[in-house]
């Protein structure tokens, strides 16, 4: 999976779109797959690093989490209702998003565009 | 070479709203029935322009969509710049009513798609004789939030492009592209704080579920159309909120989402044709 973050990175760094959207967007945020945790670190846009966790010592400003099989399914290309969004995850019990979620929302078009490069980027988990 | 020139129309029209005059914008196409077409939270009458470019849809029904009051090119009242817009059931039931009046619509099918399919709603409970029929669209009782409507009004970022982002959760991953984001563009551009009073309008009025059993559908017949891609309004919301009206049906539309005919206006046109089917037959007719 981590190569899978990395390779969606890569995505951002390819999108003039997505690093303009992103432009104001530095922030940790924390996805959790079961019991696996990645720090997702972004500046201005470009996702410059991974960490894997668990950590207790890393802020973060939001957190996704989920599954690895949820996300695979999001990930479809034409994903099952529930599974093409990520509100959707949650409303249908498999996701839980946490912490500061009005950065989250100030940022959503650019985190939704960043996730759906999931689709593409790379091989699957 | 002729350009492409579409068969819609626009115009204006003002008309008294709680006593005090609104300049609407309107537009149609076609002829015979008139169906009066009400739009989504935070957009306008371009989400029906598919259906108001359809002949098949035009060549037996009149057409008509209109901007609510803030929304589209229809102004906002006099005075607007020191109030907060907070719609209402009796304010938009007003609207709706006075469109109808002003341009002497005899007993048009009503239809609407969210905020415009619960108040098609409220008209069945409360003013059901106005009407021929009606087809509510992502349709439900109630549904509160799971956010902060404030969110989208305020002076740190952009409430319509928040507004597009949210709402982007609700149009199913088989809309084309270009209609998916012909959609998000029209709450984008929505004046500032109007999703929000929509949604004021949307989440927090519940008086809908006590009117429902007022429904005659003998008179009127009522048709729910709901996308499986909804997250607001779900088909089991559609559903059990069709069930308590005697009579009203119900259909699911599995590759569709909350604003199905903008989103994936050829996915949506067979159902919208059938629903208009399932209408009474109009008046002298």
């Amino acid at each position: 999976m981590l190569a899978k973050w990395t390779a969606m990175g890569a995505g951002l760094d390819t999108r003039p779109h997505l690093l303009r959207l992103g432009r104001l967007f530095s922030e940790t945020v924390l996805i959790q797959l079961g019991e696996d945790e990645y720090y997702l670190v972004f500046e201005k846009g470009r996702l410059v690093s991974v960490t894997p966790g668990p950590s207790r010592k890393t802020p973060w400003r939001f957190a996704l989490r989920t599954d690895t099989q949820a996300l695979q399914a999001f990930w479809q290309p034409h994903p099952k209702p529930g599974f093409h969004d990520i509100f959707g995850l949650v409303k249908i019990g498999h996701a839980q998003i946490e912490g500061d979620i009005l950065a989250l929302v100030k940022n959503l078009r650019f985190f939704k565009e960043f996730l759906a490069l999931g689709r593409e980027a790379g091989s699957s988990a | 070479m002729s350009a492409a020139i579409e068969a819609i129309t626009g115009r204006y029209v003002t008309v008294e709203i709680g006593g005090r005059p609104h300049r609407l914008y309107f537009e149609e196409a076609g002829q015979g029935r008139p169906v009066l077409c009400l739009h989504t939270a935070g957009a306008d009458t371009r989400q029906w322009r598919h259906l108001l470019n359809d002949t098949d849809v035009t060549s037996a029904n009149r057409m008509i969509a209109f901007d609510m009051p803030w929304h589209g090119k229809s102004l906002p009242p006099e005075g607007f710049e020191t109030e907060e817009y907070l719609l209402t059931t009796a304010s938009y039931i007003d609207t709706v009513l006075a469109i109808a009046d002003a341009l002497g619509l005899e007993r048009p099918v009503l239809a609407g798609c969210s905020m415009g399919g619960r108040i098609a709603l409220q008209l069945a409970a409360l003013h059901g004789d106005r009407f021929s029929g009606f087809i509510a669209i992502e349709a439900s009782d109630f549904q509160p939030a799971w956010y902060d409507i404030d969110w989208f009004h305020r002076p740190d970022a952009h409430g319509g492009e928040m507004g597009a982002a949210l709402v982007s959760a609700n149009i199913s991953p088989y809309a084309p592209d270009a209609e998916r984001w012909n959609t998000l563009w029209m709450f984008m551009t929505s004046g500032p704080g109007v999703f929000r009073g929509d949604l004021s309008f949307y989440t927090q009025d519940d008086s809908l579920i006590a009117r429902l059993d007022q429904i005659d559908t003998a008179r009127a017949p009522v048709h729910f159309l709901v996308g499986a891609y909804d997250l607001t309004c779900t088909p089991e919301d559609a559903q059990r909120t069709a069930d308590a009206i005697p009579g009203a049906t119900c259909t699911v539309m599995e590759e569709l989402g909350h604003f199905p005919m903008s989103e994936h206006p050829e996915g949506f046109r067979p159902f919208f044709i059938d629903a208009l089917q399932r209408m009474s037959a109009p008046p002298g007719g």
